[in-house]
């Protein structure tokens, strides 16, 4: 509530314009009067006629012609006022909406100062080559690890093997994925598949 | 005796009390007086937001012809109000803020508020809005004599002038004169009293 902040205030156009629609309100209401008078001198000429005074009943139409005239001519004026208010009204608009135009431009530039193309470049580079670090870190870190895993698994596998060969002389347990052909060898690949739980769980460990 | 409504040749219903010789007579006695000028003053409010009157005058108690005869009078029973009790009964409209002396200081013609100026601002600024008249100049002629019919057309001038002091007041409306006239530009309420 500090007073009239929030009303714009009046110009020198809002005076112009208001000036032409007074006009064009004092055109209307010439032409109501005009209406009016017509409609009178029509009754008037009936009057006379009814009366028999051909003559003045001729006199009032022709008057009434005349301000038939009268009227269109301010029809004409009228309409050169409306017009001239409108075009006036629209070009406030164009003026307004421009304004907008350029304010919103503005603050679009402000924006792109901010974002300039070589710093964002620059932005996009550094976290591609983040990225890329990332990566390789990932990479050594995986394959050191399957590396470790292999060699475990290597060195147990010969040990078994070793194991395997010195407690039965048949080699049947190297056999391990065919298909088992006679019962005896069905107990068979239960053991290694026990063997290969225990080294599971004990690569397991290192990690 | 019984008393009858009557409705009028404009369609507006008049009460039964109306139909009663005493109610056209200015009691002595206080309360009768009280409770008849009460009813008077209904009977005014109602016919002119019926008839879209916003005047009326000690003079058309005395005179035919005009808009108030229907109420004013009652030929079926012979009677008609005086001028001094109507002088009366607007006084007490006047106290009551239900009418204001128009031109002021004078006591013979008010203008009748069927409707408040509070609520007339917000008609106003209603049928602007709803017109797409916001932030356009408009002279005070667009707004009483519109070419379509609106609530406000023929809404008298000092009326109009109040509705648009009370719409100032909450920056709704701005008062433009120029040495031809007046004008008014609107503005869209702001959501904040």
């Amino acid at each position: 509530m500090g007073g009239n902040q929030s009303v714009p205030k009046i110009t020198a156009q809002d005076r112009a314009i208001l000036d032409l629609k007074l006009q064009r309100d004092k055109v209307k209401q010439y032409q109501k009067n005009l209406q009016a008078i017509l409609d009178r001198e029509e009754a008037i000429a009936k009057q006379h006629l009814e009366a028999g005074h051909k003559d003045r009943a001729l006199v009032a139409l022709r008057r009434r012609k005349y301000q038939q005239g009268l009227l269109l001519k301010t029809d004409g004026q009228l309409e050169n006022l409306q017009q001239l208010v409108s075009s006036i009204e629209f070009s406030l608009v164009e003026v307004s909406v421009l304004h907008g135009l350029k304010q919103g431009n503005e603050v679009l530039k402000e924006i792109h100062k901010e974002m300039n193309l070589e710093s964002v470049e620059k932005l996009l580079e550094e976290t591609a080559e983040a990225r890329e670090y990332q990566r390789e870190i990932d990479e050594m870190l995986a394959n050191n690890l399957s590396l470790d895993e292999e060699d475990a698994v290597q060195a147990e596998l010969r040990e078994l093997q070793a194991a395997v060969r010195a407690e039965t002389e048949p080699s049947n347990d190297v056999q391990l994925p065919s298909v088992p052909t006679s019962e005896p060898l069905a107990a068979k690949p239960v053991a290694p598949e026990e063997q290969v739980e225990r080294d599971s769980a004990r690569v397991a460990i290192p990690a | 005796m019984a008393l009858s409504t009557h409705t009028t040749t404009t369609g507006f219903l008049l009460p039964s009390i109306h139909s009663a010789p005493p109610f056209f007579t200015q009691q002595p006695h206080p309360t009768s007086l009280s409770i008849a000028t009460e009813q008077w003053i209904q009977i005014i409010l109602k016919y002119s937001r019926h008839r879209r009157l916003f005047t009326i005058r000690v003079e058309d108690s005395e005179t035919t012809g005009h808009d108030w005869d229907e109420v004013l009078r009652n030929e079926r029973i012979n009677r008609k109000v005086l001028p001094s009790y109507l002088s009366y009964i607007l006084a007490q409209m006047v106290s009551q803020k239900l009418a204001a002396y128009e031109p002021p200081k004078q006591d013979r013609s008010v203008l009748i508020y069927w409707r408040l100026p509070e609520e007339w601002a917000e008609v106003l600024h209603e049928w602007v809005s709803s017109t797409g008249h916001l932030n356009t100049i408009m002279t005070f002629y667009e707004i009483t004599d519109p070419p379509i019919e609106s609530p406000l057309s023929g809404l008298p001038i000092p009326l109009l002038r109040q509705a648009i002091t009370i719409l100032s007041k909450t920056n709704r409306a701005q008062m433009i004169a120029i040495a031809d006239g007046e004008g008014v530009r609107f503005f869209p309420s702001t959501g904040k009293a």
